[in-house]
Parts: C-alpha cells; structure tokens; sequence
C-alpha cells in the first residue's frame, strides 16, 4: 500500500468549484438556500480547520487532561443539542437523557477502545476518532428517539385519557409509544449496516484505506465500530426512554401531560 | 382555583351534575376517579378516603367516559377488544357487545369502520364500550354533546333504566337542564366560584 499524497493549498481549493456547481442548480430550481450554502461552507472549512489544529497539538503533546476535556466537551455538546431540540420534556426526562448519553456513550468508547483495540484510553489517535463517531451516534439517535416519543405524547392525547380513565396503568398506556420510537431510532443504524459495503464504502474505513492501511484491517475496524454504534445507540435510547417515561407520572398514576 | 359545595353522590341513583361553562363540572368528575388531585379538601367513596384507595382499582369501580372520544382505527369490534386487552379482559361475545350498543342507541353492524363514522355515531360506540365494563359508578361527560334529540332521548333513558336494573350509580355532567330534569333522580347545580 502506498502512504497518502498530500494535498497541496492550490489544489485543495478547486474542490470549491463543485460549490459553484451547487450554486447553479440552486439558482436554476429556485431554491432559496444560498446563504444557507454559504455559511454551511464558511462553517465547514473553519471548524474543521480549527479542529485540525486543536488535534494536531494534542497528538503532539499527548496528555490526559486533554482527552478528557475533549470527551467531555463532545458529550455536553451533545447532550446540549438533544436538549435544545425536544423542549417537550420536564426536569426529570431530561436528567434520564443526559446521564444515558454520557454513561452509554463513555462506556462504549472504553469498551472500545481497551478492549477491542487494545490500546489507552488516553490515546489521541484512536480515542478521538473513536468516540466522535460514537458520541455523534448515540446523539442522533436519541434525538431521533425523543422527538418520535414526545410527538407520540401529542398525539395520543386523547387515546392515553381514554385508557388512564378506564384503568390501564401508565406503564401499559407508555411502553408501546416508548417501545416505537426505540424501534425508529435503531432503524437507520441496522439499516446502513445492511448495506454497508455493498451500497457505500463507510466513511472510517476510506480514510484507513486513503491513508495506507491494508484493507482487510480496515475492515476489521469498520465491523467492530459498526457493532458498537449499535450498541451505543440501543443503550443510550434504551435508558433515555425508559427511565425518562417513568417521570411522566407520580404514584398515584396521575399522567402530566394531560 | 375551583372551589366546590361540600357534594353527595347517592348510590344507585341517576345523578346530573350542571353549570356553567368553566365551573368544573369535568375537573370535579376527574377529581372523582383520581386522575387529577385537589389542591385541599376530600372526597369519600364508599366511606373511604379515596387518597387511601388504589387508583387503578378505583378508576376501574368508578368509569369516566369523557367528553373527547377516542376509538382506534378498525372496526367497532376492534376497538370493543382493543379496548378489552389493554384491560387484560376476555372480550365480551358479539351479542353482548351488540346488546351494549343497543343501550347507546348506536345499533350499527359490528364489523362497520369507526373512522367513517360521524361524531355522533363515534360517541354512542365509545359510550357503549365503556358501559359494558359494567362499572359500579359510571361518570359520563357530556354524553349528548354530539348526538341530536332523538338519539339523546334515546340512549339517556336506556342508560338510566339500564343503570336502575343493575344498581349502578350513574354521574352526568350535562349543560341541558331539560335532560338534567327528564333523566335526573337528582341535580347538582354548580356556579362559577369567584376568585
């Protein structure tokens, strides 16, 4: 395998024609989104740059602290976006997400990590890589959770009255709603692991195979990171919804969002 | 803030609670079967604290049928054992379900769609269903409200003869006086408390 060609300044930039490109189809199908297009790309190369920079001085000058400020930040972060995107859910919900993102997203990264790869927790190049991709998972799906959950809510108003009325335990009337949106939530990760390789090379997988790793390696990776992101995302949407539904109702089964 | 007379409930009687709009009729049915708590004061149900009664059992003795109806997409015999299952009953037979419609004066064949059902029609289905749990209390929130005379007049008086046959007590939170007086053996009239 051959290492990877650098890229050089002025080449680098002529992937910004393909914007132009965007641009034009934009302006040609009247989509009103071209500032939108702009900033997303302003964004893009900024962030990425600076994260290019803040990676570039920690794998130099690897230390612990680091990789813990960074696993934290990227778990307040997410846990900041599913909360700011599901303004349905009280005091209580919200503690249940917040402590299963990051218990579930932590644990699966150590797992990882140790176990799998076999290497320290407090390795930038393999800690940070690793726990974007499964923080960033655990964050989608259980915000695709809670949004399917708490539209269930409002939908099924009248449906959970009927059946609080007429007796049924909030458990009974809550776990179907809680039970749907785990399954809706899941369903993109088992999805794109069904066609994983026949419909897409992944993402980690190219960039080992850019870089030079053999590609049977490469592999072994993207399997292992696939099977873990199914974990995370089942544990952390699993704990979200399931200790998160029980502060919907006291002990007198009395629901709170009648 | 709701403020309610002290209120007695006689058994196996018909019993119309009325009143302007916002004076709590419904708040004071939902207070009944323990799905809401007030904020001070108490409520006995057969001499007991109803605080100190389990509220599942409770709201299984005491039935509110409320004023939004909710039927699940199928058939009127779907939602009969859609409605029985989430109660971990057996369903009841088709004649027995047929017999309860009858009462509600919804005699439609068992296997009609409830989504192309008028309002109406839903209400008598959903009123049927619930009375043939056979509750010791039955609460009914404005049970006429989507129905015309006739079939008001109708279910009203099979509901109280039904309910007088088998000892059942019977809540009707109505803003028709008239029904109130035709079908009431009595009337609570509430007013709007002032602040």
């Amino acid at each position: 395998m051959r290492e990877i060609a650098s890229i050089s300044i002025i080449q680098f930039s002529i992937v910004y024609i393909l914007l132009l490109v965007v641009l034009a189809v934009m302006k040609k199908a009247k989509i009103n989104q071209t500032k939108l297009l702009f900033v997303a790309s302003v964004r893009l190369t900024l962030q990425l740059t600076l994260a290019g920079f803040i990676l570039t001085y920690i794998f130099e000058n690897p230390h612990p602290i680091f990789i813990l400020m960074y696993l934290t930040s990227m778990i307040l972060f997410a846990i900041h976006r599913v909360l700011s995107k599901n303004k349905c859910m009280n005091r209580g919900f919200k503690i249940a997400v917040s402590l299963s993102l990051a218990c579930s997203g932590l644990g699966i990264v150590i797992f990882f990590v140790t176990a799998v790869v076999g290497q320290s927790i407090f390795d930038p190049q393999y800690v940070i890589p690793l726990s974007g991709m499964i923080i960033g998972n655990a964050m989608t799906g259980v915000n695709l959770a809670t949004k399917t959950f708490c539209e269930s809510l409002s939908e099924k108003r009248q449906q959970m009255e009927s059946l609080l009325n007429l007796g049924v335990t909030p458990q009974k009337i809550l776990l179907p709603m809680v039970n749907q949106a785990l399954e809706t939530a899941m369903l993109p990760t088992l999805n794109s692991m069904l066609g994983m390789g026949i419909v897409s090379l992944p993402g980690m997988m190219t960039g080992q195979i850019l870089s030079g790793t053999l590609p049977t390696t490469a592999i072994l990776y993207q399997i292992s990171i696939m099977i873990a992101i199914c974990a995370v995302v089942c544990l952390s949407v699993f704990g979200s919804l399931y200790f998160g539904y029980k502060t919907l109702y006291n002990s007198r089964n009395q629901l709170f969002y009648l | 803030m709701i403020r309610y007379p002290n209120i007695k409930i006689a058994k196996g009687k018909t019993t119309f609670i009325h009143g302007p709009s916002g004076c709590g009729k419904s708040t004071l049915l939902k207070l009944i079967n323990g799905t809401t708590s007030p904020d001070s004061g108490e409520i006995f149900y057969k001499g007991n604290n109803i605080e100190n009664i389990d509220t599942i059992d409770l709201r299984r003795e005491i039935l509110l049928v409320a004023q939004s109806v909710f039927l699940f997409t199928g058939t009127i015999e779907e939602n009969f054992k859609k409605y029985y299952e989430y109660r971990d009953h057996d369903a009841p037979s088709k004649e027995e379900m047929e017999k309860f419609l009858k009462i509600c004066s919804a005699e439609f064949p068992l296997e009609t769609r409830c989504e192309t059902m008028s309002g109406g029609e839903r209400q008598r289905v959903y009123i049927a269903i619930f009375l043939s749990f056979m509750p010791d209390v039955l609460m009914l929130d404005e049970p006429t409200s989507a129905l015309d005379n006739t079939s008001s007049d109708i279910m009203m008086s099979n509901i109280k003869n039904f309910s007088k046959d088998n000892e059942m007590t019977t809540i009707v939170v109505s803003h028709y006086l008239t029904l109130a007086e035709k079908y009431g053996d009595e009337i609570i009239a509430l007013e709007r408390s002032k602040q």
